[in-house]
């Protein structure tokens, strides 16, 4: 299967000297499309340095990251904000809702962003597929924090990105919305064969994708793939 | 929700829109500062526009019209083929007849004319009750010339004008006419002339159809061109003539219209463009602050926005349509506010100048207030703007109220004490603290500079240059410019005089004489002229009296000038002697009054300072005035109460010099003249008595009596120094509150985005007393700091550049601090006070709530 996502020798490096902290240290991945991939690794381990730079929010210090025929180092932080919108679809810890907007409005916001017209079919079958058409009114903070993190997965997947990458989606949430939540992630990526890669530091969560790779001090220690169920 | 709202959602104005709601004491604070940045550049506008337009209008007014172009003598064909011209927008026109020569009207020149409606309407003597006269027995005239004669401003009164048809000849018969009053309007008072409107037919009749003759003011026919354009009017003046074919015709332009009228207007208003600046920095200072500070605060919303896809350029829309929002609220009330203080101001601005006091609706100042205001407001939220860009998704995450960039932490060996961590707190901000101390700084030494200013306006020194007596009377012709004084006048009768200078209460008196003769210049005093006037001296005094350095050559040359003796006693001789005012010499009243000896007037310039020869007879030298003998005793200043006046009547047109004579030696040398001025002091408790008894004399017995008084004109200088200093007081004021309104909201957000710095360090121990004692240690230095930096920026601007600028004229340099005084103890106040109550609003949440706070 192609490759949507090729990172090579990816390094970051903070600070210099004796404060020199390798947060990334030559990291070569390839994810193919339409996988459900889990990214593991203890606090401070890089795996959300490694999920800025897939997400081009940051530059790395050495490598390159593609996306599709994208090189993402190649682009100005304008090409990137225009890049990120189109093309990457973000889920966050605590969820990254606009506090001023509905929860329509913050669904269909990258994609306004960009200035297109939202595929009004596909939108509202994700609304669906997700429960919230009886909440598109709302405003997030009169949400619980599963259904944020709904809305959020809902904003991801509205703009059919080449990719969705979700940081933690479950870090702010209890077990029981937690199994919900990734559930449903995992049920919407396969009902749009959308590629998925998620940071965790749950192995019980990561136990539901469909590769776990696992960080530790910037490098990739192991990986375990599952086949495609 | 139905689909078409999905369809057609903008998110960039519905963010603006929302967040725009969600900050309310934010904006609220930020469109204040908008608005008061809008008042003052409204109010200086108009007070800038009010004033050159009343300056036009007052050159209107003394010219006499308002039309661009006149002709003197004309032919009536000439007219009707001008009028024609697709340029001309209207001509008037108009017959003189003569001059009115009543006896109530010396002192006035009041031109008895036939005139068009077009030439009343331009010649600002249009009749607003009544009409212009139609039937020959009817006059039109103004309230001037009505006051003077005597007579009730009321429709159907009768007049009776004395005039001659042949003004050069002095024995020519004397008309007396009996009119009808048909029109009345209000006099110009700028003008030296009145108008007396009289009927065609009347005007037919008098010149016989004969006009403009050699020599004759007689039917004389003269027109005023109206032109649809103001610029260039020589030019269009002269294709006009070439079309018309009537180019050998003499024209002139209004004096109004000519460039030096606009370079003039531009100095008049120039103090207002400077305070423009001045506004423009409080603003900036302020709007840009409280941007810096909202965007600071936002700055993971923008990191927030930016990884969901928006580029640095939809962000900086998204600021820019904020203060744009601001602005839509902030300056149409600002404009209003500011023209309503600008209808406030401008009668205090435009009284100086003189003239009546018109406030402009110009939509100049509108329109131009409104761009200064957005201006000011987009310069300032342009680099909060860039930084809300520029924000790097991740680092946003971390960002915090500091600086961005590491500072090296300094060690203290002594533990942490509150004034120290509170000092350390005030600098972790250093760009916003140095502009919140720069807003207030500025607008305290403002303060400070403005007060001293008006401090220094001596009015003892001002009146003792202006007025030398409790009250002082004239004959009516001593200010008769146009006709000259005369010389045998009888204004200061004798019964008038003796009268006053019996009055209960009386203090001193004194009077002056004048007598007026060419004199043949002594080789000594033609010497000292031609060494004074240097050619630096001449092209300076030519610059604005270009006939003055003419006159003064052809005096050298022909060793002839036009000597005034005044023979004085009592208050003025004394107030011309004083010490002060000896540029040359020393003044020995004893001897003066034995009558050997003269004093020569000098130039206006500043006693005290030496020059090496001055324009007048050497001290100590012998002159002869008209045939007798004198030693120059002493050079003395031109005092203007006493030397100002006009020539005498049929005076030689050329340089005048004066000399003083003891007044009992005048008299016997020159008995036929009779007094010019009365000078009169009284004690206190019977100034307003005789204010009383002059005030009747004049509506009772003699309407032309020309009458002063110090206190009067004390008054009225006072009300216009007390306007100017509110104006200055109102700016500074203005601009106080913007430096207030920065401080408080800077302080409010400082300690309001700080929520959870603050719940941390009490959760580790810090008490709710030390906290509040932190905060207030940290509005106490803020308070501290701008002090003294006012004190010392304000001891500098009042001690070195305010003695400048009130060096000489009618001041007395103080060095005063005094707005600063008063300031200090109110800053410190709202220093402590602003943490406090942020603080108990603080309270109200749990440290847990407020730990957990995003």
């Amino acid at each position: 299967m192609e490759a949507i996502l090729k990172v090579k020798g990816l390094k970051k490096y903070y600070g210099k000297g004796e404060a020199l902290v390798k947060a990334l240290d030559g990291i070569d991945l390839e994810i193919e499309r339409g996988r459900f991939t889990a990214v593991i690794g203890t606090s401070g381990s890089g795996k959300s340095t490694l999920l800025n730079m897939i997400g081009g929010l940051d530059i790395p210090s050495e490598g390159s990251v593609r996306i599709g025929s994208t090189e993402l180092s190649k682009l100005n932080s304008e090409q990137s904000a225009v890049f990120r919108r189109k093309q990457i679809g973000f889920i966050f810890q605590n969820y990254n809702l606009v506090p001023v907007l509905s929860v329509w409005e913050n669904i269909i916001f990258p994609i306004s962003l960009d200035g297109r017209r939202p595929d009004m079919d596909f939108v509202m079958q994700v609304v669906n597929m997700l429960g919230l058409s009886q909440k598109l009114d709302s405003l997030p903070n009169h949400l619980s924090g599963g259904q944020q993190q709904r809305v959020a997965i809902a904003r991801a997947l509205a703009g059919k990105p080449s990719i969705i990458l979700a940081d933690e989606p479950t870090g702010n949430l209890d077990s029981k919305t937690s199994d919900d939540v990734i559930h449903l992630l995992k049920m919407t990526g396969k009902e749009f064969n959308q590629t998925i890669v998620m940071i965790t530091h749950n192995p019980e969560i990561a136990q539901m994708a469909d590769r776990i790779i696992r960080i530790e001090d910037g490098r990739i220690v192991t990986e375990q793939g599952r086949q495609l169920a | 929700m139905n689909k078409k709202d999905k369809k057609t959602f903008h998110p960039i104005l519905v963010l603006n829109r929302r967040t725009f709601h969600k900050n309310r004491g934010r904006n609220l604070v930020a469109a204040l500062a908008v608005s008061m940045t809008t008042i003052l550049f409204t109010t200086l506008f108009t007070l800038a526009q009010s004033m050159s337009e009343n300056l036009v209008e007052m050159t209107f007014r003394q010219t006499g019209y308002d039309a661009q172009v006149s002709f003197k003598s004309i032919d009536p064909e000439a007219v009707k083929k001008l009028a024609a011209h697709p340029d001309v927008k209207e001509v008037g026109t108009s017959i003189v007849l003569g001059l009115a020569e009543n006896k109530e009207l010396a002192g006035r020149q009041v031109e008895i004319r036939w005139g068009s409606d077009a030439y009343a309407r331009h010649s600002f003597a249009a009749p607003t009750t009544g009409r212009m006269p139609e039937a020959s027995n009817e006059v039109a005239l103004d309230r001037i010339t009505l006051k003077r004669l005597g007579i009730p401003a009321e429709l159907g009164e009768s007049v009776t004008l004395e005039w001659r048809k042949d003004l050069t000849d002095s024995e020519a018969d004397c008309i007396r006419s009996d009119f009808v009053l048909c029109g009345i309007f209000e006099g110009n008072e700028s003008s030296y002339a009145s108008m007396s409107w009289v009927a065609r037919t009347y005007a037919e009749e008098m010149t016989g159809g004969y006009y403009n003759q050699e020599g004759i003011i007689l039917g004389q026919y003269m027109a005023q061109v109206s032109l649809y354009s103001d610029r260039n009017i020589e030019s269009m003046m002269g294709q006009i003539l070439a079309d018309t074919g009537l180019s050998d015709l003499k024209y002139g332009i209004n004096l109004a219209y000519s460039p030096e009228m606009g370079a003039t207007a531009l100095q008049q208003t120039l103090p207002m463009y400077l305070g423009m600046i001045l506004v423009f920095i409080a603003g900036y200072l302020i709007i840009y602050n409280v941007f810096q500070i909202s965007v600071t605060t936002d700055v993971q919303f923008y990191g927030k926005l930016k990884t969901l896809g928006m580029t640095e350029r939809q962000i900086k829309k998204l600021i820019y349509g904020q203060s744009g929002r601001l602005c839509a609220i902030g300056i149409p009330a600002g404009l209003i506010l500011g023209w309503l203080l600008g209808v406030v101001l401008v009668p205090a601005f435009t009284g100086i100048l003189g003239g009546n006091n018109k406030v402009s609706l110009n939509p100049v100042i509108f329109i131009g207030s409104a761009a200064f205001a957005t201006l000011t407001v987009l310069i300032s939220c342009m680099r909060p703007a860039r930084l809300a860009g520029k924000v790097s998704p991740v680092e946003a995450l971390r960002m915090n109220d500091a600086d961005s960039r590491s500072r090296k932490t300094k060690k203290r060996k002594n533990s942490a004490s509150l004034g120290g961590m509170a000092w350390a707190n005030l600098w972790r901000n250093k760009k916003r603290t140095v502009i919140v101390i720069c807003s207030l700084t500025l607008s305290l030494v403002l303060l400070c500079g403005f007060y001293a200013k008006n401090a220094a306006f001596d009015m003892e020194k001002y009146l003792s240059y202006l007025m030398i007596a409790d009250f002082e009377l004239a004959d009516v012709t001593s200010d008769d410019y146009i006709g000259g004084y005369n010389p045998l006048g009888s204004t200061l009768g004798s019964s008038l005089t003796e009268h006053l200078e019996s009055f209960e209460g009386l203090e001193a008196a004194g009077h002056l004489y004048t007598h007026q003769f060419l004199w043949q210049m002594d080789e000594q005093t033609t010497e000292n002229l031609r060494s004074y006037y240097t050619p630096e001296v001449l092209s300076d005094w030519g610059s604005y009296d270009p006939d003055g350095p003419k006159e003064l050559q052809k005096a050298v040359d022909s060793r002839t000038v036009s000597a005034v003796v005044y023979g004085l006693d009592g208050i003025p001789l004394e107030a011309a002697t004083q010490p002060q005012y000896l540029l040359d010499g020393s003044f020995d009243k004893e001897a003066f009054a034995k009558g050997g000896y003269v004093l020569a007037v000098g130039p206006a310039i500043e006693a005290g300072e030496s020059y090496p020869v001055l324009p007048a007879p050497s001290t100590g030298s012998r002159i002869e005035l008209e045939g007798r003998n004198y030693t120059v005793m002493a050079v003395v200043c031109p005092l203007s109460p006493v030397d100002d006046g006009a020539s005498e009547k049929g005076a030689p047109d050329s340089m005048e010099m004066h000399f003083i004579l003891p007044s009992d030696t005048f008299r016997t040398l020159w008995p036929e003249n009779t007094l010019r001025k009365l000078f009169v002091d009284v004690d206190d408790e019977h100034l307003d008595e005789m204010q009383g008894w002059l005030d009747n004399y004049t509506k009772d017995v003699d309407s032309s009596l020309p009458v002063e008084s110090r206190k009067t004109k004390a008054e009225q200088y006072e009300t216009e120094v007390r306007s100017s200093a509110v104006m200055g007081n109102a700016v500074s004021v203005i601009i106080a509150m913007v430096g207030v309104l920065n401080f408080i909201n800077s302080m409010v957000t400082a300690i309001v985005s700080r929520k959870r710095e603050f719940a941390m360090i009490q959760s580790v121990g810090m008490t709710k007393r030390q906290l509040c004692s932190l905060l207030i240690y940290e509005g106490l230095y803020y308070a501290a700091i701008t002090l003294a930096v006012s004190f010392l920026v304000s001891s500098f601007l009042v001690g070195i550049v305010i003695r400048a600028m009130t060096a000489g004229g009618f001041t007395t340099f103080r060095f005063t601090l005094l707005p600063l005084a008063v300031c200090t103890p109110v800053l410190f106040i709202f220093a402590a006070l602003i943490p406090f109550l942020c603080f108990k609003n603080l309270e109200r949440q749990s440290i847990v709530e407020r730990l957990r706070m995003e």
